[in-house]
């Protein structure tokens, strides 16, 4: 919701009428998202209780599906610079807001730091997920269930939860 | 009669003898949960929930291996049914070996013997471990299940990415829930006085009061490599149960007036035994040195 004010406040717009910049970022969301869905319909159903090869066989076979089908993806596809520009807005209210030092604490808690990142690949096996605090998550845009928001080092990374891969990522957004 | 019964006995003596007003007193309104700390072996009546909490274990190394050949040892004499697990299951590569290595070889007779383990995911998780059978999540990153026996409820919460919809469903499965027992697990700990990690103060804003209007009782977390019993924050009983395998020895901060039992020299677990309104606890080391214990009675609806 403060997301959304944002964009509306900084392209001039009155509140819920979101700018070009968000409406591109949500329609490239929806179009991953149908891709994600289309590629892992196409994989054996995980059950709900499957078996470690069961996982690893499909989250590997979804993440190289992907990553075949968006090959000619590159970083800021979706995280675009002015996307970048209101998300590094929205974190900075929130920083103000909800008390910067306990937020980013959490935040930065077993962060591995900078790192490099590569689109389309695997999330590193060894680095741990960045905690998101409650009102973090509440001042992004929401995402499908398929994808996450987490930290790397000051960078947000959109993560596809199934297929464990780095789908894009910001510049620093974290003061 | 047998020296745990005894000291059970002894125990809820004292606890009448301290005044509390769980016992022979009218039943309190909205009344926190009380504790007593006293030297108190596990009842282990038949008909009881008995279960255990193991969190940020899955090294796959030594000490991992040794703590669970301590619970096979305990579960011998004191078969807990369950095993709720806080999170941090598998550290570093998550591949089928890995699986076997840090999860399924060192609990292998628990699970021959039926045991089933109930997983919440750490920052240290990948997020499919959720339809990993023997975690028994169903394929969900947040839920809640009854106890087998006993009217209990675990609410297993998914701490690393908390967003908006988790926290409307808890509300709504905490308001549904008739359970006399609820009781609350996940990974990060709203209190906690770890040097390295320590209280998560956001994620307690967001939780607590949902706790503290729906009457949870008691609230299992991990995260901190140590075991910890917070001293009772709103009527609500907090432990960090992060010794599975990971230890972070002397990280327990002596100043931060949160502790009422600390445990940060080796690897340990919890065993629990509920039964009606009390819920009796040992924490155990690698050594089999209880290192905890005590009793707890639950806090208590609006009539």
């Amino acid at each position: 919701m403060l997301f959304l004010c944002l964009l509306a406040v900084a392209t001039g717009g009155a509140p819920n009428a979101p700018s070009p910049a968000f409406q591109q970022f949500e329609a490239r969301l929806k179009d991953y998202v149908a891709l994600h869905q289309k590629l892992e319909a196409a994989l054996p159903k995980l059950p709900d209780k499957a078996t470690p090869q069961e996982i690893d066989r499909n989250q590997r076979l979804l993440g190289k599906r992907i990553a075949a089908s968006r090959s000619d993806s590159r970083p800021g596809e979706f995280f675009t610079p002015p996307i970048q520009d209101l998300i590094r807005a929205s974190l900075q209210d929130v920083l103000h807001d909800m008390g910067a030092k306990n937020l980013t604490a959490s935040i930065m808690d077993e962060n591995p730091g900078p790192l490099k990142l590569v689109i389309n690949t695997r999330y590193p096996d060894n680095v741990p997920l960045s905690t998101m605090p409650p009102p973090v998550l509440a001042a992004l845009p929401p995402l499908e269930e398929d994808l996450e928001y987490r930290f790397i080092g000051r960078r947000l990374v959109l993560l596809d939860v199934h297929a464990h891969l780095i789908v894009d990522y910001t510049d620093e957004v974290l003061p | 009669m047998p020296r745990r019964f005894l000291a059970f006995a002894f125990a809820l003596a004292a606890l009448a003898a301290c005044g509390c007003p769980m016992l022979g007193g009218p039943a309190p309104t909205k009344g926190p949960a009380a504790v007593v700390e006293a030297a108190v072996a596990l009842p282990n009546e038949n008909g009881s929930l008995k279960f255990a909490v193991l969190g940020d274990f899955g090294t796959g190394f030594r000490p991992e291996y040794e703590l669970a050949s301590r619970m096979i040892e305990v579960h011998k004499t004191f078969p807990f049914e369950l095993v709720l697990l806080v999170g941090d299951n598998l550290y570093g590569t998550e591949r089928p070996q890995d699986f076997k290595n840090k999860f399924e070889t060192p609990y292998k007779p628990l699970l021959d013997a039926g045991v089933k383990f109930y997983g919440a995911l750490g920052n240290h998780d990948a997020r499919e471990q959720r339809f990993y059978e023997s975690f028994n999540m169903g394929g969900k990153l947040y839920y809640s299940f009854h106890a087998p026996h006993e009217p209990i409820r675990f609410f297993v919460l998914d701490s690393t990415y908390p967003v908006p919809d988790q926290i409307e469903w808890l509300k709504k499965e905490l308001e549904g829930s008739k359970e006399d027992w609820k009781i609350a697990y996940f990974h990060h700990p709203p209190y906690s006085s770890g040097g390295r990690h320590g209280s998560d103060v956001k994620l307690r804003q967001t939780l607590e009061p949902l706790f503290v209007k729906y009457n949870v009782s008691v609230v299992f977390t991990g995260h901190d490599h140590f075991y910890e019993r917070i001293k009772p924050q709103q009527g609500i009983v907090y432990f960090v149960v992060g010794s599975g395998g990971m230890l972070a020895p002397g990280d327990i901060q002596p100043n931060t007036g949160l502790t009422d039992k600390g445990f940060d020299t080796d690897r340990a677990f919890l065993v629990a035994e509920i039964k009606n309104d009390n819920m009796v606890f040992n924490a155990i080391s690698r050594t089999g040195q209880v290192v905890d214990s005590g009793i707890i009675l639950r806090r208590k609806q609006n009539p």
